[in-house]
């Protein structure tokens, strides 16, 4: 105890109240786009700059075709917004979307935001209710673009995005710079857990009264609460399924009968008790249980619940001005408080669903320190593969070639190794595509460079395997689309790409060895096209490119390897040879007879 | 309550959780839906069961079955006993090598029959969702169903089918444990409906239906139970069964009560979002105990009282988990590549020196063989594990799983036998085949001959470009070698009696005849041809006996004879054989 909500998100707690009130008022403001405010924090005197804004209650900008208004969104400005495993790309709600776009280009061009820039002053994007979307993508939107990092307050918003959304945050590490503030009973930030129906039709007509004749109270609908939160309650159940490995195999086959919000929170959460605490938690899968369960039906009627669910969406000032100057802060992360969740009102499956996602997390460590074992056992196999390399070399043949013919014991003990990397990164692989690894173990820069030297050293040798066995002529090329090509290769691919900012597929200097023998394999099918021509004149060239940045080794010019004896047997249509390549087999050679002779 | 060990991870128990997902989705709602409506709609209709398709949306299907209020007792009537349903075999495993459905579901069923078959046709074809669904007897329909319509589907089939029943009896004497058909059963059961408990041995049995009879019923899917407080889904049969037989116990009102599943279900979509009681003093330390604590007393079991092991059913969750974990399966997966390429190696180690591997394994050539018969072992354990899980499935699912594995299954047997014979052999073990091959050994062939087509003359073709690096095809032709070379060592032995040397001359007279067969379909490896290989060893010991003058029978017509003599075998396997 003892810590304030601003030491916790590590944000000044001056900044928060302005930056709510800014947030109430640039919703109620549908003429402008934004609202900004600078903050001047008093014992630093350092500024900070707000922008907050505009909501809409309409349902089209709440809702939209198909169902959730499922948009994928990992394009162009929100490139990071995917998983780099087979998790797909991340689904935001489309008509938040839709509303973002409408105000990024005033707002990237806002003479405030320029001046913050270049002031260097904190930048904070606001939202309450439905401008909270607008804040959270603008936030992305800037942190995507490596400027200094903004960072996002919301109070009552609706939820955004998916898993993969949730997970692409916190991969990128950006998850931290998200705070969400929640009423215990407020029903708009569970509202996007339940479809789009005419509840939510009634529930979003009340507010729109509500806010645009602020003098007049209309009438609150009723009937809706047992409709939102069954299917939030659907969807905490599922989830909590699964924190609780549930191994019951109808849920696959039920799942698949029933359509449940792909939404889920992500960043930090700070859920307002109602009675002076704030309770801070982060766990992405506890958030997502106390979102619904905290606002179970308990002694009171549904009716009071009901009426309660809609009166806290516009409780949000009040509530902060008392609690935020106090010290009643908990964090949930590390352990669940009783005394805090308490204040919350927790049942006890409520407490099973927290403790279960506590330990998701810790299975999920677990397994980390499973993978760090692993790593050194990677290296250790590595290095054999890097001398049988080396030794591979001397007979002038490259190790490729030694491999695909499987001669001598040296050729066998590397097909061992080969299959115990396989083993190794094809078990990394399956928990990836569980999540059952801590979210940001594709970014980690020591898993990424091991990847990479494993994928360069030892595909080819997989490569080798395949053309070797005539594989191709069980299940086609080597690399097509989802081919045969082991995904364990495609995944660690894709992490450098993705660290490197290149597009999808543009490293794939591992997969030369296939180019080669696929063309090969078609020239003598096809014959000699201009297709062919093509794909010839593109081999070269990467192999320049590749040679020239060292991801790709220069053993593939040995006189006697493969690619020499395709390269020189090409028909004589394929003109002009490459002085180029020409160049580097001699100068291969060169060094082979200097080193033998060494 | 038992503390769980410091090393173990905690576990939870999802009962609760799954059913509550189940019931505040529409699901349920929407197969219920249609029932009470078809019921109303039937007395104006002779037909004794109704049967109802329905289309909500494009994608999805709901076939309502509802049997008569007069055809349901009168049913019932008729008793609770198990008929043998040979039409239903399809269900067979190891454990239920015959299938007996409850004499009341088949008197409603048997009539149907031919009906139910072209509506099975027909839905096989549909793409989507199928929803099939019914109460009590009806419900027993729809599951009679699913599993026909089920044994009929193929892997191309995109209807995606889901059995739902509210408050039926058990059906029949066949589990779906181990297999993957359970999973699309889920059945409704309240603790005030008297139905689902009618035929067990506590329950107000009908009159015909004896104990043992009753016990011999087997609950299978998922159950979804429930009470006036909430509802938990459980999948193990033992405890359903438990349930059913204390619910039985407890249950009040005669059969004609109909139980009503729409009000249950509204109350039980009410429950889910309201805090549960707290049914629990103590906290938290452990908690599965803790979980499956509430969700047995949510719907009215008392472990203490009701004699639950609360320990067991931990360790049973404990050991699915262990099984089913993706990562640890591709791992294993893998070790198992690694160990088909060490014998690999060891057949290439016994080519380079031309050998044959079943020699140098017997003769322990290399001074490894010690650590082949390690990943033989690793092989064979695996192996033995998939022969039995595919046993334990209905035949029908067991040959579908079978195909994706047969293959490597294949390649394991004709490379791992030949050296489990060398070391019975070489320990003085004597006729393999009947008294020591082991039993998935037997099941994995069979299983390949089923599968297995006669070749095409192309194939036939391309086998005997590629025989020379292709596995001898019958694994047990080294236990047939062996047993010649025994024939003709009792041949030759003085002391054998007239007797045996017959039966001995018989045994390599169809030997040889096999051989012959052998290597007419390219289904044996050149390499048994290499010099000084327990083939050809037998092969000389064999022409000297043949050759010499006490030999009574003529063998000039005998093709194999004139095969080995002319040395033909020596070009078989190159390309061209003469």
């Amino acid at each position: 105890m003892g810590e304030t909500v601003g030491n916790l998100i590590g944000l000044n707690d001056e900044v928060i109240h302005p930056a709510a009130t800014l947030a109430v008022e640039a919703h109620n403001s549908p003429s402008k786009q934004f609202l900004v405010k600078k903050i001047k924090i008093r014992h630093d005197l350092s500024s900070v700059v707000v922008f907050a804004f505009s909501g809409s209650m309409l349902p089209k900008d709440w809702s939209g075709q198909p169902t959730f208004a499922k948009t994928e969104i990992a394009t162009g400005e929100f490139r990071s917004l995917t998983s780099l495993n087979d998790g797909g790309d991340a689904v935001v709600n489309g008509s938040f979307l839709r509303r973002f776009k409408d105000v990024i280009g005033n707002l990237s061009k806002a003479k405030e935001l320029k001046e913050a820039t270049e002031k260097k002053r904190q930048v904070v994007f606001a939202g309450y209710s439905s401008g909270g979307p607008i804040a959270i993508l603008a936030t992305l939107y800037f942190l995507e673009k490596q400027t200094p990092s903004p960072r996002c307050l919301t109070f009552g918003s609706p939820l955004v995005g998916d898993r993969i959304f949730g997970h692409a945050l916190r991969r990128e590490g950006w998850s931290d710079y998200f705070t969400h503030f929640v009423m215990k009973y407020d029903i708009i930030p569970r509202i996007m857990l339940s479809p789009s129906s005419t509840e939510h039709e009634q529930i979003l007509d009340y507010f729109k009264s509500k806010f645009d004749r602020k003098n007049i109270n209309p009438a609150p609908p009723s009937g809706f609460y047992l409709t939102v939160m069954g299917n939030a309650s659907s969807v905490a159940s599922y989830e909590a399924c699964h924190l609780m490995g549930c191994r019951n195999p109808s849920l696959d086959i039920i799942k698949s009968f029933i359509e449940l919000s792909p939404y889920r929170p992500s960043g930090t959460y700070v859920f307002c008790t109602g009675n002076g605490n704030l309770v801070v938690v982060k766990n992405p899968n506890a958030v997502l249980q106390i979102l619904v369960h905290c606002a179970e039906l308990g002694e009171s009627n549904t009716a009071e619940v009901e009426k309660r669910s809609l009166d806290e969406h516009s409780a949000y000032l009040s509530e902060l001005k008392d609690c935020l100057g106090m010290q009643a802060v908990v964090s949930l992360d590390g352990g669940p408080a009783t005394a805090t969740l308490n204040d919350l009102g927790l049942s006890p499956q409520a407490m099973l669903c927290l403790q279960a996602a506590e330990e998701f997390e810790n299975r999920r460590s677990r397994n980390l320190e499973k993978i760090r074992k692993y790593l050194e056992k990677i290296e250790v196999e590595l290095e054999m593969m890097r001398k049988y390399k080396e030794n591979a070399q001397i007979s002038r043949l490259g190790y490729y070639d030694s491999f695909k013919l499987q001669n001598e014991d040296d050729d066998f003990h590397a097909n061992v190794s080969r299959l115990e990397l396989a083993g190794m990164w094809d078990e990394i692989k399956e928990m990836l595509k569980e999540f059952e690894l801590p979210d940001d173990f594709e970014k980690k820069r020591e898993i990424i460079d091991l990847g990479t030297k494993y994928r360069r050293l030892v595909e080819p040798l997989d490569i080798a395997n395949f053309y070797r066995h005539s594989k191709d002529k069980e299940t086609g090329a080597y690399v097509i689309g989802g081919g045969p090509r082991p995904k364990r290769y495609r995944f660690i691919q894709r992490w450098l790409e993705h660290d490197e900012k290149k597009p999808f597929g543009s490293r794939s200097e591992s997969l030369f060895w296939a180019d080669v023998e696929q063309l090969g394999i078609d020239i003598k099918k096809k014959g000699y096209l201009q297709e062919i021509e093509e794909r010839i004149q593109q081999v070269e060239r990467n192999l320049i490119a590749w040679i020239g940045d060292r991801s790709l080794d220069d053993d593939v010019l040995l006189e006697n390897s493969t690619f020499v004896k395709w390269w020189r047997d090409l028909p004589p249509q394929h003109k002009p040879k490459s002085d180029r390549i020409e160049k580097l087999i001699g100068e291969m050679s060169e060094r082979v007879t200097q080193g033998t002779k060494i | 309550m038992k503390r769980r060990r410091m090393n173990q991870v905690p576990l939870f128990s999802s009962a609760g959780e799954l059913a509550n997902m189940l019931v505040t989705s529409n699901l349920i709602e929407a197969a219920w839906a249609k029932i009470p409506e078809l019921q109303r709609g039937q007395s104006a209709l002779p037909s004794s069961v109704q049967t109802m398709v329905d289309h909500p949306t494009p994608k999805c299907t709901i076939v309502v079955f509802a049997p008569s209020p007069d055809s349901t007792q009168d049913a019932l009537s008729q008793g609770g006993d198990l008929v043998p349903y040979p039409k239903f075999d399809f269900l067979c495993t190891k454990g239920c090598p015959s299938v007996s459905i409850n004499r009341a579901a088949l008197t409603l069923f048997t009539p149907l029959y031919d009906h139910l078959s072209g509506l099975k046709d027909e839905l096989n074809k549909r793409e989507g969702q199928l929803i099939i669904t019914g109460q009590s007897l009806g419900g027993s329909i729809a599951s009679l169903f699913t599993l026909f319509l089920l044994s009929s589907m193929d892997k191309e089939s995109k209807c995606r089918p889901i059995c739902i029943t509210f408050g039926s009896p058990l059906i029949g004497n066949f589990g779906l444990q181990h297999s993957h058909w359970n999973s699309f059963f889920l059945h409704l059961v309240s603790d005030k409906d008297p139905l689902p408990t009618l035929f067990l041995p506590s329950g107000r049995s009908a009159p015909t239906s004896s104990h043992s009879q009753a016990t011999a019923y087997k609950p299978f899917g998922t159950y979804l139970l429930c009470s006036e407080l909430g509802c938990a889904c459980f999948d193990d049969p033992d405890f359903i069964f438990k349930f059913l037989t204390v619910a039985s116990s407890e249950v009040a009102g005669g059969l004609q009560v109909v139980v009503d599943y729409g009000e249950i279900l509204r109350n039980l979509k009410y429950r889910a979002i309201c805090k549960g009681p707290r049914l629990v003093g103590e906290r938290l330390t452990d908690p599965f105990s803790a979980g499956i604590v509430m969700e047995l007393k949510t719907i009215g079991i008392d472990p203490a009282k009701h004699n639950i092991d609360i320990g067991r059913m931990e360790k049973d969750a404990r050991d699915l988990t262990w099984k089913t974990n993706k990562a640890s399966e591709a791992k294993k997966l893998n070790d198992r590549k690694i160990n088909m390429v060490w014998l690999e190696w060891y057949r290439k180690k016994a080519e380079d020196v031309k050998k044959d591997y079943y020699d140098c394994f017997r003769n322990e050539r290399f001074n490894i063989e010690a650590k082949i018969q390690w990943h033989m072992e690793d092989l064979t354990t695996y192996w033995e594990d998939m022969v039995a899980e595919a046993e334990r499935k209905p035949q029908k699912e067991g040959a579908s799983f079978r195909t994706g594995w047969l293959q490597a299954g294949t390649t394991y047997r004709r490379m791992v036998e030949p050296l489990d014979i060398a070391v019975f052999y070489k320990d003085g073990g004597r006729d393999y085949i009947n008294s020591e091959r082991s039993q998935h050994y037997k099941l994995l062939e069979q299983w390949y001959e089923e599968a297995a087509k006669p070749p095409t003359s192309e194939e036939l073709d391309s086998k005997k470009q590629k025989v020379s690096v292709l596995l001898t095809e019958d694994s047990c032709f080294w236990a047939h070698v062996e047993e010649a070379i025994l024939s003709c060592k009792s041949l030759t032995n003085a002391n054998s009696t007239p007797e045996l040397r017959e039966s001995s001359w018989n045994n390599l007279v169809k030997f040889g005849e096999y051989v012959m067969e052998q290597i007419e379909n390219y289904a044996v490896s050149p390499e048994i041809f290499l010099k000084d290989s327990c083939f050809m060893t037998w092969w000389g010991e064999y022409k000297v006996y043949i050759a010499s003058p006490s030999n009574p029978c003529s063998l000039r017509f005998i093709q194999f004879i004139d095969f080995m003599k002319t040395g033909r075998y020596g070009v078989y396997g190159r390309s061209e054989v003469p």
